[in-house]
């Protein structure tokens, strides 16, 4: 039995996504931010799918503490259960800001749980996925277009923009699965960056504040239902041939960035492993 | 440059902490919450070159201020500003809860906010003019019914600030106080700002940019920085309107935007 993490587990499309690889037969290992919410989901998902393991883990994604925390849980349970092998890891964890607010490890709060967080728990959930050959999923955005990452203030501290931090963030996703597929290609990794599209969830609308509430509540009402994006995610990890391509949507492979390259990927890198303290090598492996 | 944060571990100070390290300051970090402040030290220094020195300390303690400031001097530190960020509000009727939590508005907010400015002041650079930031509030403008003692301890910090700036004026050292609105830190102060509704939304200020204006200021020597213009027009018609009257008018403000939360203490 194959098995998948995916974080931002409760709603919208991590859950969705969820339960269509329940569906497919993946044991599935959730993460959500809040007790009751990961406990509804997972007693959801299990009357839905009674034949597949079903598990969820608490975590705060935006704290370092606890992305070292739940990656060290996840990777012991992986450990114990499942063989040490992960099939597919879901970052899609993701937040808006209308202001510009710290995490307490004094990072912008966007740019932490959508960037720094994922590649964390990637780096800590390497080795099993290595031994299963798996896939990395970013729940990436085609509103990457048309930014570029701010290389002089990735935080924006001197200058804080709700859509472009967001926008940046989605940049950053898919320059993350590319160094990834640069760095770890030859060990059987593939990773990806997908485009849900518009999405009918509720992430403008989680502590987001200001205006960006507002502007969702409009914007959210013409996006499709979470099930459809979640058939994306699904196809991506059931091929038996790894897709060859970055950015997978709705209509199969898209186009992306040309702010997607190797300049970029390796710069953002060099800066997430500073930021999260942690060497992410093949090499070191 | 070398700077003293207190109440470095978060909303505020931490922001403070950011500002000064983007600008090359070498700084000495201090909070209650020494996690917290390991914690946004080592992110800081992962991202800014500077030298960071984190020591956590309840400043309301005599001895652990010393002890602080006696670290400074051993590292050879010279003090060129100090931020006086840690603070605490309990909301609340005056009469409705323990005298404990009001002394302790009281400790912190004042007394140990004093306590720190007074021993600093041994410890600055001799050369090259020694900058002081109080953190006021907006709230120290009014008489402020349901937050009477925060209010009044801020008030203290706004009246001591420009006295004091004028003793420390021949000494080369100038003091600024900083009457900020709400601030998007916490969550708690997130649900504060969003349970005052429109009014909450309007007097809240940015965050990076009140740290970065603030130390604009302060290095020109400037005494008072209110920012925002819509919190500048009420601090002036503070000055014109009838103690009573605000009183009035924000006893009704506070009470309508309680009842719809519950109450919550922030920074």
């Amino acid at each position: 039995m194959k098995t998948a993490v995916v974080t931002g587990a409760t709603s919208g499309i991590g859950l969705a996504v969820c339960a269509e690889l329940a569906a497919l037969g993946f044991a599935v290992v959730g993460v959500g931010q809040s007790e009751e919410r990961c406990a509804s989901a997972a007693s959801g998902l299990a009357a839905a799918y009674p034949d597949v393991p079903i598990l969820f883990f608490r975590a705060d994604l935006s704290r370092q503490a606890e992305v070292a925390r739940v990656g060290g849980e996840i990777r012991e349970y992986l450990e114990d259960r499942r063989f040490g092998r992960l099939e597919a890891l879901i970052n899609n964890a993701g937040c808006v800001r209308g202001r510009y607010t710290t995490t307490e490890d004094g990072y912008e709060t966007v740019f932490a749980v959508n960037h720094l967080a994922g590649f964390m728990l990637s780096g800590m959930l390497m080795p099993c996925l290595i031994s299963a050959k798996g896939r990395i999923l970013m729940t990436s955005s085609g509103s990457h277009k048309g930014t570029r990452p701010r290389w002089s203030d990735m935080m924006l501290k001197r200058g804080y923009n709700p859509l472009f931090a967001y926008k940046q963030s989605k940049l950053c996703n898919l320059l993350f699965a590319y160094g990834l597929n640069e760095r770890f290609g030859k060990l059987g990794i593939s990773a990806y960056g997908i485009d849900p599209g518009l999405v009918k969830t509720d992430i403008g609308f989680k502590n987001a504040g200001g205006i960006v509430a507002l502007v969702w509540k409009l914007r959210h009402r013409r996006g499709v239902p979470p099930e459809l994006p979640a058939k994306i995610y699904a196809r991506v990890c059931l091929e038996a041939e790894a897709p060859k391509g970055l950015y997978y949507g709705m209509s199969g492979e898209e186009k992306y960035s040309r702010q997607v390259n190797k300049r970029n990927a390796d710069r953002l890198w060099e800066l997430s492993e500073r930021l999260c303290g942690m060497k992410l090598g093949a090499d070191e492996k | 440059m070398t700077v003293l944060i207190t109440g470095a571990a978060g909303g505020l100070g931490r922001a403070f902490a950011l500002e000064c390290a983007s600008r090359g300051w070498d700084l000495l970090l201090t909070d209650i919450n020494a996690e917290g402040l390991e914690r946004a030290a080592r992110g800081l220094a992962r991202q800014y070159d500077v030298n960071i020195y984190p020591v956590a300390c309840d400043i309301r303690d005599d001895g652990q201020v010393e002890r602080l400031l006696q670290y400074a001097g051993e590292n050879g530190l010279k003090l060129d500003m100090l931020l006086n960020v840690a603070g605490i509000d309990h909301e609340g009727a005056f009469a409705g809860r323990g005298f404990d939590k009001i002394a302790e508005i009281l400790r912190l907010n004042i007394e140990a906010t004093l306590r720190v400015t007074h021993k600093a002041l041994a410890f600055r650079r001799k050369t090259g003019t020694f900058r002081i930031v109080f953190v006021s509030s907006l709230a120290s403008l009014y008489p402020m019914p349901l937050k009477a003692s925060y209010a009044a301890s801020k008030r203290f910090l706004l009246d001591f600030s420009y006295a004091l700036g004028r003793e420390l004026k021949s000494e080369d050292a100038t003091v600024l106080a900083l009457c900020p609105g709400g601030l998007p830190t916490t969550r708690e102060a997130l649900n504060g700002i969003e349970a005052q509704g429109f009014w909450g939304e309007a007097t809240t200020n940015r965050l990076e940019k009140v740290a970065r204006k603030t130390v604009s200021r302060a290095l020109r020597g400037r005494k008072l920085y209110v920012p925002g213009a819509l919190n500048r027009a009420f601090s002036i018609a503070a000055r014109i309107v009838p103690p009573s009257l605000l009183a009035g008018l924000l006893y009704q403000r506070w009470s309508r935007a309680q009842a719809k939360r519950p109450a919550a203490d922030f920074m």
